[in-house]
């Protein structure tokens, strides 16, 4: 549940979805999910002339298990608190 | 996604906040659906009335009827909600038959096959170019260059040409 977690705190910032497919996908965090499916709000696809379908999508549902990467804001991680998380999920806590 | 009450539907990741709405899901193996979303659950599997495939092909597009969808939701990449104000597809892109838009598809599978084949051909060819040119100058070097040595490197080098002249001809490049 970590990385839900993670996810959790990043509601309302603006990240890019990588999907497995190449298609990119850069919109404010709505929400997430235990599945790490994600909704994105005012979506704008990276490379626009390359998936002119996409062009009046602004909201979208992403399922989890297509993302390949997610890209965050550079400040969008506390390496302490990821630290402590982390050692904690492993002990099983 | 959660089955979450009415009140927060909309803070959630579940389907329910694009129920009734027009959406476009795209699915794993590139196709893209247009519908209306009646019903969903926890996979995303989900169910699309008077459902449309989206065929694009460069500048040209078509939407073929299907009727009522369900969609397993193992295939769903994603699903957008259409905003209705904006146009949907940029507007230089021309709508044309079904029957126009499977000949293009056809036609536009055939030139990228093609060009699958010449971008393998020519790796082979390539490497078989370069290990005879390596192999040759292997011989060239351990023997010391006499003349019969050096014909008998450019008698190779025709043979090769003319090997490689063949498998062009096949390519046929013109």
């Amino acid at each position: 549940m970590l990385f839900f977690s993670y996810f959790k705190d990043l509601v309302g910032r603006e990240v890019t979805v990588e999907l497995k497919n190449d298609l990119a996908i850069r919109g404010t965090l709505h929400s997430v999910d235990q599945y790490l499916n994600i909704k994105l709000e005012n979506t704008k696809v990276v490379d626009q002339d390359k998936y002119p379908h996409m062009l009046s999508v602004r909201n979208c549902f992403i399922r989890g298990s297509v993302v390949r990467y997610v890209q965050l804001p550079p400040d969008g991680v506390d390496v302490e608190l990821l630290h402590d998380a982390t050692r904690r999920e492993a002990r099983g806590g | 996604m959660s089955w979450a009450g009415p009140e927060d539907i909309f803070l959630s990741t579940s389907l329910a906040s694009y129920l009734d709405k027009k959406l476009l899901v795209l699915l794993r193996d590139g196709r893209k659906l247009l519908g209306i979303l009646r019903s969903f659950d926890q996979f995303a599997n989900a169910v699309l009335e008077g459902a449309c495939e989206r065929v694009i092909v460069g500048d040209l597009y078509c939407d073929i009827p299907l009727g009522l969808y369900v969609i397993r939701g193992e295939n769903v990449v994603l699903i957008g909600e259409l905003d209705l104000e904006r146009e949907e597809l940029p507007p230089h892109m021309v709508r044309v038959s079904a029957a126009e838009i499977k000949r293009e598809e056809f036609l536009s599978s055939i030139s990228s096959m093609n060009m699958r084949i010449c971008t393998t051909s020519f790796t082979s060819l390539k490497e078989e170019f370069l290990s005879s040119i390596s192999s040759m100058n292997m011989r060239i070097c351990t023997t010391s260059f006499t003349s019969l040595k050096a014909q008998k490197a450019e008698r190779d080098a025709t043979d090769l040409k003319g090997s490689m002249r063949k498998r062009m001809e096949f390519l046929d490049l013109d």
